[in-house]
């Protein structure tokens, strides 16, 4: 990323997270204050960003019904309810579940690019959708189940993907652990020994990862040791947020260093075939499928325009995209930075860079856990609270 | 620590503070009622219980409904529905029956609700429940609030006489206030702080509110 995009990017991210922030103080701030007597009353249901968000939401969410009612008289309807559910996506991404934090992380921890976060983004929230329009159709439509029953299939799905997160969480603190601890070892740097430790790291985890595990997660453990071991070879020129420069010095050092390793080639890993590395992520985010869009999809089917619900799904996860690859972007740029400021202090820069994937793997595992015991970010929206 | 270091903390802390800041936004209602709500009196003036009477939206209605079967297309009988109407009352539980009952400025407490059922009427399902308190009370000024502190529900008292004292004293009068009425919202904020001490009942500013005083 040129330090200018970058840069520009970073201001972009801290005006918005300034702004969230402070609403967010602002907020707590005017609901806590016992003394101080009279507040000042508010005109609206909630002021601030966050309301606004919420106003917003509920406006789009509650148009879908109507606008699906619409559309049985009138085609032209359906244009409405594609921009509706596209705009309610934008909006409903902010919230957990899907697969924001997850993706985020997991793009920090694997430093992975921007573009990648993109495709990412996209790619699950499309698997989002045909999940939510496969439950129904074959649940709805083909078997006539129960919105109870069919809460027991979503529920199986979302506890998979829960566990898929976790497992996927695991693995990553696994090898970014390994790095961590290792980058401890040899602080403060001494290059020759750096090198050395790395080639080693590089020649156990190529060994280790080939083969018998799941492509993804495989790929993403390996990749990680290219990128690593990049970073370490170039440690005096510091570009590495550049994917393809990066590339090239490992694929430089393989020859040098690593001709035993049996993974695969780096420029297998680099490009548009490369991302397959990331379906473990897509998987694990993508399997749970939105309960709103599982909601709409019933009210269409029971209108008898099921292809609208079908529409309106798909036109809600590009909506979801959207805002989980602008986050995911604010991510992969907070990480660029976090890298150059790292790199500009001189042995401790790797370490600290060492921590941070550290840390964003435990977050990944965090959100699995957490999810699957439902301590953290209970999701509300299962089933519709099991049908109130 | 450097001031590199420090950049960097402070870099990773607002990134943190921004997906929690929009996790908060999550909360936005999903299920739309609309409610009436009676209030019970004994003959001796004294406060048995509320009974209910919420109209579901029309999309939370077609999706419960989803694979119930019924003898005429369109048309669900209260047999028919039974089954539905129990797994409300039965989830409903979880969340106390989003029904907030003070008498006297003392919290009071409900019974498993009794006498309940659901109707479907015009693409909406009505869920009709009786909450009994605990023990009768005859305060001065009772509060009832019915909302979800969650958000997940949003809460709308009916257009059309939302409250009614069914057997009250004559006496007797009652307010009510809606949650989009400013000074409503505040209050019901800055109660709510002085007895949970904290801002976790985001929805309190939502509540709406009952106060029925008899002297």
């Amino acid at each position: 990323m040129r330090p200018q995009l970058s840069r520009t990017l970073a201001l972009g991210a801290l005006a918005v997270t300034a702004v969230l922030t402070i609403d967010g103080v602002m907020h707590v701030l005017a609901a806590q204050t016992p003394f101080g007597g009279q507040r000042p009353p508010m005109n609206e249901q909630a002021g601030g960003v966050i309301g606004w968000l919420l106003a917003k939401q509920s406006e789009f969410y509650r148009e879908m019904s109507s606008t699906i009612r619409a559309a049985k008289t009138d085609g032209s309807a359906v244009w409405a309810l594609l921009a509706i559910s596209f705009a309610y996506g934008i909006f409903h991404a902010a919230g957990p579940g899907h697969g924001k934090a997850v993706i985020s992380s997991y793009l920090v921890a694997n430093r992975e690019t921007a573009r990648r976060g993109i495709a990412l983004a996209f790619v699950s929230a499309m698997l989002q959708s045909l999940v939510a329009v496969l439950i129904v159709a074959i649940g709805a439509w083909l078997l006539n189940i129960t919105a109870k029953t069919m809460c027991g299939a979503e529920k199986v799905i979302a506890i998979a993907s829960y566990g898929l997160i976790a497992a996927f969480g695991a693995r990553l603190v696994w090898t970014k652990g390994a790095n961590f601890i290792r980058a401890l070892q040899v602080h403060p740097p001494v290059p020759a020994l750096a090198l050395a430790s790395v080639s080693a790291s590089h020649s156990h985890a190529g060994h280790d990862h080939t083969g018998h595990d799941h492509a993804g997660h495989d790929h993403t453990g390996h990749d990680h040791v290219h990128h690593q071991h990049s970073h370490f070879d170039a440690h005096h020129d510091h570009s590495h947020d550049d994917h393809g420069h990066a590339h090239n010095h490992s694929g430089h050092v393989h020859d040098e260093h690593c001709g035993h390793s049996h993974g695969p080639l780096p420029s297998e890993l680099a490009g548009p075939g490369g991302w397959r590395r990331g379906l473990g992520a897509i998987f694990a985010v993508g399997l749970r499928p939105c309960s709103g869009a599982i909601l709409v999809l019933v009210f269409a089917l029971a209108q008898g325009l099921f292809w609208a619900g079908i529409a309106a799904t798909f036109a809600m996860g590009l909506g979801t995209a959207i805002t989980v690859a602008a986050i995911a972007v604010l991510a992969v740029s907070a990480g660029g930075i976090a890298r150059r400021l790292s790199g500009a202090s001189d042995g401790s820069g790797a370490l600290i860079m060492r921590g941070i994937e550290f840390a964003a793997a435990g977050l990944v595992l965090l959100f699995g856990v957490g999810l699957l015991t439902g301590y953290l970010f209970a999701e509300p929206l299962t089933c519709l609270q099991s049908i109130l | 620590m450097r001031p590199m270091t420090w950049r960097l903390t402070g870099w990773l802390t607002l990134v943190m503070l921004a997906m929690l800041g929009v996790t908060a936004a999550q909360a936005h209602p999903h299920v739309w009622i609309t409610s009436t709500s009676e209030l019970m009196y004994a003959p001796d003036g004294s406060i048995t219980g509320v009974r209910h009477a919420w109209t579901f939206d029309d999309m939370f209605s077609t999706y419960a409904l989803q694979g119930i079967e019924s003898k005429k297309k369109g048309v669900y009988t209260h047999e028919e529905l039974a089954s539905l109407a129990q797994t409300n009352v039965e989830s409903l539980k979880e969340f106390g029956f989003f029904t907030f009952a003070k008498a006297d400025g003392k919290k009071q407490k409900f019974e498993e609700p009794v006498d309940y059922f659901l109707e479907y009427k015009g693409g909406f399902l009505v869920l009709h429940f009786t909450l009994p308190l605990k023990t009768p009370v005859k305060p001065k000024v009772l509060a009832l609030e019915v909302f979800d502190p969650t958000f997940f529900v949003d809460f709308k008292l009916a257009d059309k006489d939302p409250i009614r004292l069914v057997g009250a004293p004559e006496a007797c009068k009652f307010e009510f206030q809606r949650p989009n009425d400013g000074a409503a919202s505040a209050q019901a904020l800055g109660e709510q702080n002085f007895t949970d001490g904290g801002n976790v009942n985001f929805g309190a500013m939502f509540a709406n509110k009952i106060t029925v005083t008899c002297p």
